[in-house]
């Protein structure tokens, strides 16, 4: 039995496998060749959001055949801390950025808040460029279009995922292949009425 | 030729609604505004007025928005859809959130997907009437995929 199963057969709303782990393998290797063209003779630096960025950060880094440094941040996640406090972040980087070529690595960019937050934050830092790779574009609810997207993976339905390192509550991260959450299975957070 | 008119020149409305236009919301939920007072203050609301949202979708959007610093307004602006012949407005359509960096005005509802037909035809007009002016529907299922991602971190 597949974890994806066990933790089916426990309850959880795993849903089918939407990308193969090869499938992404794939892909990210394509990505790590679009890349490698693009920073040429450069030095980027990956940056990547924690967490569910993490396992995209590892593989594209080991399929991106340039010289290049690894950083990660952590932000609050909404709604922690006072309330109309704003973004804030848990862990910042660990060097300057200004003068550096600067890739952002994103899972999944939807509304395109969080990006465009860290696309803010980082200009103000004066990288020599900065761009972002995403794994996954959800284009439907982008709100914010001045955003440095420039590498995407796969654009996907307006589903929601597991796996590959995305989760829920620090569930589901370590599945390989990259499934469909039944989202009808989970609590609606708010009071819409 | 289309027009438009802010919030603070409403009452100049010769139809003599509320001087505040009537809002889709308004007219088909038949919700009471919350009070100013329980709003909190937001950081960046770019509005002159306390917000009064119709309901807690609305709310949490502005939430969402405010978290991530994107400044916005809340129905500044109602688009005239018809007049009769003697000039009232019989139809208008006032979204319900403006975000001026982005030039995107957001319309929230939360009204079951098939029962939104009339809200979708509104904003068929508005678009053609306006056709530079973008606007996106939120509509009950995407407020609660944004606040399963942003509030229960899947996906982020």
């Amino acid at each position: 039995m597949t974890a994806a199963e066990r933790l089916r057969a426990a309850g959880d709303p795993i849903g089918d496998v939407y990308l193969t782990r090869e499938e992404i393998a794939a892909r990210v290797a394509e990505l790590g060749q679009e890349l490698a063209v693009a920073y040429a003779g450069l030095d980027p630096l990956l940056v990547a959001p924690l967490k569910s960025s993490a396992v995209f950060l590892a593989d594209l880094s080991r399929a991106l055949d340039v010289d290049h440094e690894l950083d990660v941040i952590e932000l609050a996640p909404y709604g922690s801390g006072r309330r109309g406090g704003g973004v804030r972040l848990l862990k910042d980087l660990d060097r300057p950025i200004a003068g550096r070529d600067v890739l952002l690595v994103e899972d999944v960019v939807d509304t395109g808040l969080t990006l465009g937050f860290l696309t803010r934050s980082f200009v103000e830092r004066r990288p020599a460029t900065l761009a972002a790779v995403t794994l996954l574009d959800r284009p439907y609810r982008r709100l914010v279009d001045d955003i440095p997207l420039g590498h995407v993976g796969f654009t996907v339905p307006d589903e929601l995922f597991a796996g590959y390192g995305l989760g829920l509550e620090e569930r589901w991260r370590a599945l390989p292949d990259l499934h469909l959450v039944v989202a009808d299975e989970l609590p609606a957070a708010i009071d819409a009425a | 030729m289309p027009e438009t008119w802010r919030r603070a020149t409403a009452t100049a409305d010769p139809a003599g609604r509320a001087s505040t236009g009537p809002s889709e919301a308004d007219a088909t939920l038949g919700t009471v505004r919350e009070s100013p007072t329980e709003t909190s203050p937001f950081q960046a609301y770019r509005g002159s007025e306390p917000p009064r949202f119709v309901n807690g979708a609305e709310r949490e959007c502005a939430q969402i928005l405010d978290w991530y610093g994107i400044p916005w307004e809340y129905e500044p602006r109602s688009f005239v859809l018809r007049r009769d012949a003697q000039g009232r407005v019989t139809s208008a359509f006032t979204p319900d959130f403006y975000l001026p960096d982005q030039d995107l005005y957001i319309e929230v509802t939360v009204m079951k997907q098939s029962l939104v037909t009339r809200k979708n035809r509104k904003l068929r007009e508005v678009r053609h009437l306006y056709p530079d002016v973008r606007i996106k529907l939120f509509y009950r299922r995407d407020i609660e995929r944004l606040a399963q991602r942003y509030r229960l971190r899947i996906a982020s």
